[in-house]
């Protein structure tokens, strides 16, 4: 019986002896391997001693074994072999290191820089006082709130995916949000040092940077959700009060008018957020005859489908704690803006039409969206 | 040449949590190695949890913690080192707590305890099924915040002192290349457990190579208990992954090639759910006597079907995931293939019950050190206590012993040259033999004749089988990389010549203990014998590299030898 074999390309560089990087072909016998792991293991015992590459639990749950597969980071103690060689469908398997990480040899890169991060973002924890006798006491479902965030095994395959730092060299990284997003949900944390990790976060790790691409959260092999938490953190930024961030100022400006008018405003915008005043590019744009953005009125119906959501919601998912204090603040500077009475009295409304919800939601959004 | 007051070797739960404290006082300057990143550390691997009498779920006291412990360990382990670790437990686990440890919670908020193998109350501790993981990152947090240094990717070589003090150690830099000598007044070995002489039956990481343990053993100091080696019941055959007590606590069964539910002859009330060491032998027996599954009968199955998919990914998504990814077998479907696994190294270097060895300012501590609190078997959960107590006794002792002295007028360049003239010779050496094939005969010789059943002929060949293999080693095992840079070739070969190292003298101590105790299973001698054997045994090496072995007593207080029942 021949026993299949599958072809690896693994990226090859030792800076000591090699001038430029380059690629190396290796055979390895399907059998032989379980992981992606085992097969770099057996290109190391039989073909090549000089690969290098990291490697500790073969377990996944270390963290030192992040490659790029085919493109995608993962780790190769939880790659299956069997897997990759049938998808790769007869061609080689490219293997290379993490991406935008300084290289070592091979496939080991810089993990030196990713874990400074943390300490430069201060992710840990400053007890509270008074600290207690014993344990502090958590409920269990604030633990649970943390659960996923404290998954992190800090291999990094989120870093070398990741599009903001691809643009911005000093963007922190997901894994380093989702360990603020950790301890500023801990009730352990003193608030300063909650407000301190939040404010490094935005300073020293560019956390506005995020695109949300999500790319972090297909390739962590953890269950972690860097995109989710960076929001998150970001939300709380808004919460703390930090007002001078263009990133506080976008996302007030987007939740703002979104909510009131269902669009943004462009005339405002750049105001707002970066103390832009916009007039003489209005004034350009209206000497050439452009047509000139106007402040954007409600769209049709949006205030009434907005209200109705939010009573849906307010139902359905009680524990969200919606602010009508803060939609009725909204409501009030968009009355402002337009000098017209925009603002619906949600909750008398709702005292008096009392029938089903979901079937009045669903004729709005048919409305809405101009079908039957 | 780099110079601390207390130097700390390995960055596990151990190291780190002497680091923590040996870093309180400010004007002492502390430096932690390690070979792996810190939070690569194998600490990270442990699931279960951690014990501690704080009597949450049920009445409980460091006392009664203390008795399951020596009964745990079937007397061996010193009752005054255990009543330290016992008592300290529960300021430990508040101290951790207050560091941001995110423990499971009973309703009321406090920290939730759960029961685990041979203790009398719930008092294991647990975050989840990842408690060594958060315990572990939490702790490196907290060095990132007290600003301890670290040479991360630095290998330990040896320890060097004089006789009666050390000097330091020397070192090679992974990442560039070289030896160092680093001087240290003090220097803590926490380098972790060697059950990777097991090879690939062991549920360690392929680093736990015990280091630190080769390293005292070479600088002729003294190993305790190194017979003593836990075995798991449940690890994957191929890998030796473990696979979760819990598969067997929801339900599952140990089926052999005759689809027999085989616990039903060893343990007929319990079934699987049995003490680990009798499931371990139990399953074993089964192997042995030829009633093994699979084409070579070499492992036994570890049946979860009929617990049915929806509870089989509620209950055990980690078990499903491993069966699938290590084993290639989809647990709904088939049954899991099983084998005993070495787990746990209950041997290892030889200290007081402050962590201290005979050399002055040489501590050792984890699972590196016998101290010792888990004598001949040690109960699950009581690691990762050790660690940390034992990892701040150790911390504390060394920072109140260099206040009072100097370093030593050395500059070790004669060491450094010693260290660089060995990697040399391995490079230099003609290659006949392959590491990989010289690392399987090692586990397999230890497995099958060092492993779960013990008998005198078999292990007497199995030392004559180590030492062929040392001998091999030194004429015919090179290093065929000679670059500087992340040299793989060079690390493993070092890891390797250690295991066997320590392979030798498990075997010897093996030998020497003629009679079952916790642990050390004997076909020959298969009672306790505490006449003769109620000692820890000692091995070192003398001048001319051959073995010298001894005993020495062991430490009772409260509790007088019974017989260990379940
Ligand atoms: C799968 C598994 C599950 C477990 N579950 C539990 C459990 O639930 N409860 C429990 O109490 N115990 C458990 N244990 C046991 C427990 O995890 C370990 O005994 C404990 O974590 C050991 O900690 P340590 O700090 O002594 O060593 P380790 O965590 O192993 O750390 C060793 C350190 O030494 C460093 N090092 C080693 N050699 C060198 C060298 N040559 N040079 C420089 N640095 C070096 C390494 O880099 C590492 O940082 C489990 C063990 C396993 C294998
Ligand atoms: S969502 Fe944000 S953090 Fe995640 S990969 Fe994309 S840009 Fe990076
Ligand atoms: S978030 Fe996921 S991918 Fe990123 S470092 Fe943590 S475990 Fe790895
Ligand atoms: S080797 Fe530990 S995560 Fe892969």
């Amino acid at each position: 019986m021949t026993v299949e074999r599958a072809v690896l390309r693994v990226y090859r560089y030792n800076p000591e002896r090699d001038e430029k990087p380059y690629y190396r072909e290796y055979e390895v016998p399907v059998d032989k391997a379980q992981t992606l792991l085992d097969a770099l293991f057996y290109i190391q015992e039989n073909l090549d001693p000089t690969l290098g590459f990291r490697f500790f639990c073969r377990a996944a749950v270390c963290g030192s074994c992040a490659v790029k597969v085919n493109g995608i980071s993962r780790l190769a103690c939880k790659t299956p072999f069997k897997n990759l060689v049938e998808r790769a469908n007869g061609k080689p398997i490219t293997v290379e290191p993490l991406n935008f990480l300084k290289p070592i040899k091979d496939l080991v890169v810089d993990h030196d820089q990713p874990f400074e991060s943390l300490k430069k973002l201060q992710t840990w924890c400053e007890p509270k006082e008074p600290i207690p006798e014993k344990e502090y006491r958590i409920p269990p479902e604030e633990v649970k709130q943390y659960e996923r965030p404290t998954n992190c095994i800090l291999c990094f395959a989120c870093y070398g995916s990741c599009e903001a730092v691809m643009d911005d060299p000093k963007y922190a990284g997901p894994y380093a949000f989702s360990r603020v997003y950790r301890y500023v949900l801990d009730s352990r944390v003193k608030e300063e040092h909650k407000r301190e990790m939040v404010k490094n976060a935005m300073d020293v790790g560019d956390i506005w940077s995020c695109v949300q691409c999500q790319k972090c959260i297909y390739v962590c092999p953890k269950g972690v959700r860097p995109a989710e938490d960076i929001q998150n953190v970001r939300g709380i930024a808004a919460e703390y009060g930090f007002k001078d961030y263009p990133g506080v100022k976008k996302l007030q400006h987007f939740v703002d008018w979104i909510y009131a008018t269902g669009q943004i405003n462009r005339l405002s915008l750049p105001e707002e957020v970066y103390g832009v005043d916009p007039t003489p590019l209005i004034n350009k744009f209206k000497e050439r005859g452009a047509e000139v953005w106007e402040v954007p009125k409600p769209l049709p119906g949006l205030l009434e489908f907005r209200d109705l959501y939010l009573e849906v919601m307010k139902e359905k998912k009680p524990h969200l704690d919606i602010d009508f204090h803060h939609v009725r603040k909204i409501d009030k500077r968009v009355e402002e803006v337009f000098n017209a009475d925009v603002c619906t009295k949600i909750t008398e409304r709702f005292e008096e039409q009392r029938e089903d919800f979901f079937t009045r939601f669903w004729k709005k959004l048919s409305e809405f969206f101009g079908t039957k | 040449m780099l110079e601390y007051d207390i130097l700390i070797v390995g960055a596990g739960g151990a190291g780190l949590y002497a680091a923590l404290w040996a870093s309180q006082n400010p004007n002492l300057k502390v430096g932690v190695m390690t070979k792996v990143y810190p939070v690569r550390s194998h600490t990270g691997a442990a699931e279960g949890g951690i014990n501690a009498a704080l009597a949450n779920v049920a009445e409980d006291s460091p006392e009664k913690h203390a008795f399951d412990t020596v009964k745990g360990s079937d007397y061996l382990a010193d009752q005054d080192a255990v009543e330290i670790m016992t008592k300290m437990g529960p300021e430990i686990i508040y101290d951790i707590e207050h560091r941001g440890v995110p423990f499971s919670r009973l309703p009321d908020g406090r920290i939730a305890q759960r029961p685990f193998g041979g203790a009398s109350f719930p008092r294991t501790c647990y975050a989840a099924d990842r408690t060594g993981l958060v315990i572990l990152h939490t702790l490196y947090d907290q060095t990132l915040k007290q600003g301890v240094e670290f040479l991360n990717e630095w290998f330990l070589l040896n320890v060097i002192h004089n006789g009666e003090r050390v000097l330091g150690v020397t070192a090679w830099d992974i990442r560039n290349g070289g030896v160092h000598f680093i001087k240290a007044k003090a220097v803590i070995l926490a380098t972790g457990g060697h059950a990777r002489m097991y090879w690939n039956r062991t549920s360690n990481a392929l680093g736990n190579t015990g280091d630190g343990t080769a390293a005292v053993f070479r600088a002729g100091l003294p190993l305790k208990d190194m017979e003593f080696v836990q075995f798991h019941p449940t690890g994957l055959r191929k890998t030796g992954i473990l696979i979760t007590e819990g598969a067997r606590g929801e339900g599952g069964y140990l089926i052999n090639k005759d689809g027999e539910r085989f616990m039903k002859k060893y343990a007929p009330e319990k079934m699987e759910l049995a003490p680990r060491d009798i499931v371990a032998r139990s399953i074993e027996r089964e192997i042995l006597e030829g009633r093994g599954c699979g084409e070579n009968g070499d492992y036994i199955c570890l049946d979860l079907r009929h617990l049915g998919e929806k509870k089989l990914m509620e209950r055990l998504p980690q078990t499903v995931e491993h069966a699938r990814v290590y084993e290639g077998v989809d647990p709904v479907k088939e049954p899991i293939p099983i084998r005993p696994t070495a787990h746990y190294s209950m041997g290892g270097i030889d200290t007081d019950k402050y962590g201290q060895t005979e050399i002055k300012g040489l501590y050792a501590a984890g699972e590196a050190a016998c101290i010792s609190v888990h004598g001949a078997n040690r109960l699950g959960g009581n690691s990762l206590l050790d660690i940390l107590v034992f990892g701040k006794i150790t911390a504390e002792h060394a920072a109140e012993y260099v206040v009072g002295v100097e370093h030593l007028p050395t500059e070790g360049g004669e060491y450094v040259k010693r260290e660089e003239e060995f990697i040399s010779s391995l490079m230099d050496k003609e290659p006949k033999e392959k590491l990989a094939d010289l690392r399987r005969e090692m586990g397999d010789v230890m497995a099958s004749k060092v492993g779960i059943f013990r008998e005198e002929k078999p292990m007497v060949e199995a030392l004559e089988q180590i030492r062929e293999l040392k001998e091999r080693a030194k004429s015919g095992l090179a290093v065929t990389d000679r670059s500087k840079r992340f040299n793989l070739n060079l690390i493993q070969t070092l890891e390797f010549l250690n295991l066997l190292d320590l392979a030798e003298v498990t075997a010897l101590c093996a030998i020497e203990r003629k009679e079952s105790r916790g642990a050390h299973y004997r076909l020959d001698y298969p009672n306790r014998d505490d006449e003769n054997y109620l000692k820890h045994s000692i091995v070192r090496r003398r001048e001319d590299g051959t073995l010298q072995h001894g005993w020495k007593e062991v430490v009772i207080t409260k509790w007088q030898p019974q017989e260990r029942k379940y």
